[in-house]
């Protein structure tokens, strides 16, 4: 059983944050709750907890807006409970990086297992800062650097959120081939894929907003009906590593 | 034409028509008498030398020579010629009008003066006395001037030299460039503010709520000031309900699931510590709270689509990649029954609306065909362009391999709640699922039918008008008995 790891739940429903920490508490979390989004970002800030689950419906400010003000200071993992059927809520949530998204009400093992995904991505990311070398992927005129995690596009650096950096490395690392959806949807969100969930898809459109056209004015991201995506080969064979 | 152009050109019009009437009136009185002045210094010192003439040579060559004299003369057009002796009587005893033996008279009674002029009638008589000491009065009576056969031209120039000269056409030019600026400036004053409150209830159909008339329409102080007084009033109201309902659905959204939520959270708890038995009542309980949640999230899209609030995200975009991507993700689920999804027919129709809302739509009608079609069968969709009397539409059928419905319910149902169908299936689904497809069609100016199809199978045809370059669909308005239902149905709730 791992160490106890703290969570913090910003959910203004206190009967469903108790209910959550005494569900959560065996599955090896320790959940402290807040009920306004001013408290939340101040407890965020404290450095103490894993990762935040942020209701997008606060009484003072809306969820949105908390993690506006995390993003501005932390890459900690957030994820977002948004209202079921609200594809907005949901498309905002990642674009501002969330790093996924859960529909309320929600299963609470689907919660734990989201939860896992995120902490396990976030934690090979830490220790990949001290382990890994930090390696260079460049493709025609975008570089990553996955030590970093630091994108740049003719020299010029871009700003991703954790998802988005963990997808376009993939899509990279496969560049001039097609990766399915299922599997992009394993790999990147950690999760098992589910039909009719298009999370996946909003990243894709996130990521392929900020990267801009490719060089020669096309879409760098290539959506493969039926099958998944691709990341456009333009001038180079393949990606280059360093 | 444009309210603008038309104003303007009818005020132009009518400026022109008054002031061409006021200069022709102008020029019959006022210049007439610097024609008149004109004419007299012109003619005055001549008709002294024809007179003079005259009389020498009827003293010399005899009156036949001056009639021949006096007759040339005359060739001038409505130029008269008359010679009276000293008795009054006319040398070639030609009858004299009135005007002008009244001006011989006037000239004999006028001691001193030897021409008399009458301007009005433009004559001129002139004393005359012959070499032997004979007197005469020699008469020249030339046309009257007639302002209305004069050209324009010559009506403008004040030098009234016959022709039209450059002072005139600018003189011209002005008149008309000046009542044009004013008029333009005239009409613009009428028309701005009418383009200005159609571009706002543009906007207010657009969802662009806080749209409002701003203070230069306002402070005019007339009737369109108060016109656009009430359009802020009624967009005030309209902006108020809009949002007041955009907040009552979600905070029924919110009421309705918080509880939803919590149940769930419970159930987990429950089921960690139950005894052997409970697990498939559980299991129930789980199955029949999603059923309640989807139920929910049915009842809250229909109510957004019923009352507008929601349709924000209006854009056009490709029915055929989104049909394709619905088909995947109903194949990916519908593998395990061996079933598969074929998509055949156009490519690349875009249509406007929202793609959420259409997309939840033809996922409702594809996952009711995967959940109606035998094991190991496919389900056939197909996209088609069809011209419409309303302009191009694409048309999707989808269609599945199963028992089919009876002919006389089928219509029912896209009726909400319909519970006509007493097969097993039916527990899956809300009763709300083609209605809302229906209305979702609806609002983007689609329909959505349904029939048996030939050969088995039921078929479901969504048709949807293609986006029209230039065209501005907006949402339709909801005016169907059908929002009143489903308003009714979620205050109830």
């Amino acid at each position: 059983m791992p160490a106890t790891r703290h969570l913090l739940v910003v959910d203004d429903d206190t009967e469903l944050c108790q209910l959550l920490s005494e569900y959560l508490l065996p599955e090896g979390y320790d959940v402290e709750s807040v009920h306004s989004g001013t408290e939340g970002v101040e407890r965020a800030l404290s450095g103490e907890h894993a990762l935040v689950v942020l209701d997008v419906m606060l009484p003072d400010v809306r969820g949105f807006e908390v993690l506006r003000q995390l993003r501005a200071r932390t890459r900690m993992p957030v994820l977002m409970l948004t209202a079921r059927g609200n594809e907005q809520d949901r498309i905002l949530g990642l674009e501002m990086g969330a790093d996924d998204y859960l529909p309320k009400p929600f299963n609470p093992r689907e919660l734990c297992a989201r939860i896992e995904a995120i902490l396990r991505r976030s934690g090979i990311e830490r220790g990949a800062m001290d382990i890994r070398v930090p390696g260079e992927l460049i493709v025609d005129d975008v570089s990553i650097n996955k030590g970093s995690r630091i994108v740049r596009r003719r020299g010029e650096t871009i700003e991703l959120t954790t998802v988005e950096f963990d997808l376009l490395e993939a899509l990279l690392r496969n560049a001039g081939s097609a990766i399915a959806r299922d599997e992009l949807v394993r790999t990147v969100l950690n999760r098992p894929f589910s039909p009719f969930d298009r999370s996946i898809d909003t990243h894709v459109s996130n990521l392929r907003r900020k990267l801009g056209p490719g060089p020669d004015g096309l879409d760098r991201i290539k959506s493969l009906r039926g099958v998944g995506y691709q990341y456009t080969l333009r001038q180079s064979s393949g990606a280059l590593e360093k | 034409m444009r309210l603008h152009i038309k104003v303007f050109l009818w005020f132009w019009l009518g400026v022109l028509v008054v002031s061409g009437t006021l200069i022709g009136l102008t020029e019959l009185t006022h210049s007439r008498a610097q024609d008149d002045r004109l004419w007299q210094e012109k003619y005055g010192p001549r008709v002294d030398l024809w007179a003079r003439q005259e009389t020498h040579i009827l003293r010399t060559k005899g009156s036949v020579a001056l009639e021949e004299y006096v007759g040339s003369f005359q060739a001038d057009p409505g130029v008269l010629n008359y010679m009276f002796d000293a008795t009054g009587h006319e040398v070639f005893d030609r009858e004299a009008p009135k005007p002008v033996l009244a001006t011989v008279n006037a000239l004999a009674q006028s001691s001193g003066w030897t021409q008399r002029v009458d301007p009005v009638e433009r004559i001129i008589a002139e004393r005359a006395i012959d070499a032997n000491g004979t007197p005469y009065v020699v008469v020249v009576d030339f046309p009257e001037p007639s302002v209305l056969t004069r050209p324009v031209f010559e009506l403008l120039s004040a030098d009234f030299s016959g022709r039209p000269t450059r002072a005139s056409a600018v003189r011209l030019a002005a008149v008309v460039g000046v009542a044009g600026i004013f008029c333009f400036v005239l009409a613009r004053h009428i028309a701005a503010p009418i383009d200005r409150l159609r571009s706002a209830t543009k906007k207010i159909a657009r969802e662009q709520l806080e749209t409002r008339i701003d203070r230069d329409v306002l402070n005019r102080g007339d009737e369109l000031a108060d016109l656009g007084r009430d359009f802020n009033g009624m967009a005030d109201r309209i902006e108020t309900l809009v949002t007041a309902q955009r907040q009552l659905l979600a905070d029924v959204s919110h009421a309705l699931r918080s509880p939803l939520a919590r149940l769930n959270v419970a159930l987990g708890l429950a089921r960690r510590h139950s005894v052997p038995g409970v697990g498939e009542h559980l299991d129930r309980i789980e199955l029949e709270t999603e059923r309640l949640n989807t139920l929910i999230g049915q009842l809250l899209t229909m109510a957004r689509v019923d009352s507008g609030v929601g349709l924000e995200r209006w854009g056009v975009f490709d029915i055929a990649a989104l049909v394709e991507e619905v088909a995947t993700d109903a194949e990916y689920e519908a593998r395990a029954r061996g079933c598969t999804v074929s998509v055949a027919g156009e490519r690349n129709c875009l249509v406007s609306g929202s793609a959420d809302l259409v997309r939840g739509a033809v996922e409702n009608v594809v996952r009711n065909a995967m959940r109606h079609t035998a094991d190991g069968t496919c389900v056939d969709i197909s996209l088609e362009r069809r011209a419409a009397a309303s302009g191009p539409a694409v048309v999707i059928n989808v269609r599945d391999r199963g028992p089919g419905v009876p002919d006389k319910i089928v219509q029912r149902l896209f009726v909400p709640f319909y519970r006509g169908l007493q097969t097993d299936n039916n527990q899956n689904g809300t009763g709300l699922g083609l209605a809302i497809t229906r209305r979702v069609f609806e609002v983007h100016g689609g329909t959505a039918t349904a029939a048996n199809a030939d050969g088995g199978g039921f078929v479901v045809a969504l048709e949807l008008p293609l986006y029209v370059e230039g065209g501005t669909r907006q949402p339709q308005a909801a005016t169907r008995p059908t929002t009143e239902e489903h308003g009714n149905a979620i205050t109830a709730a």
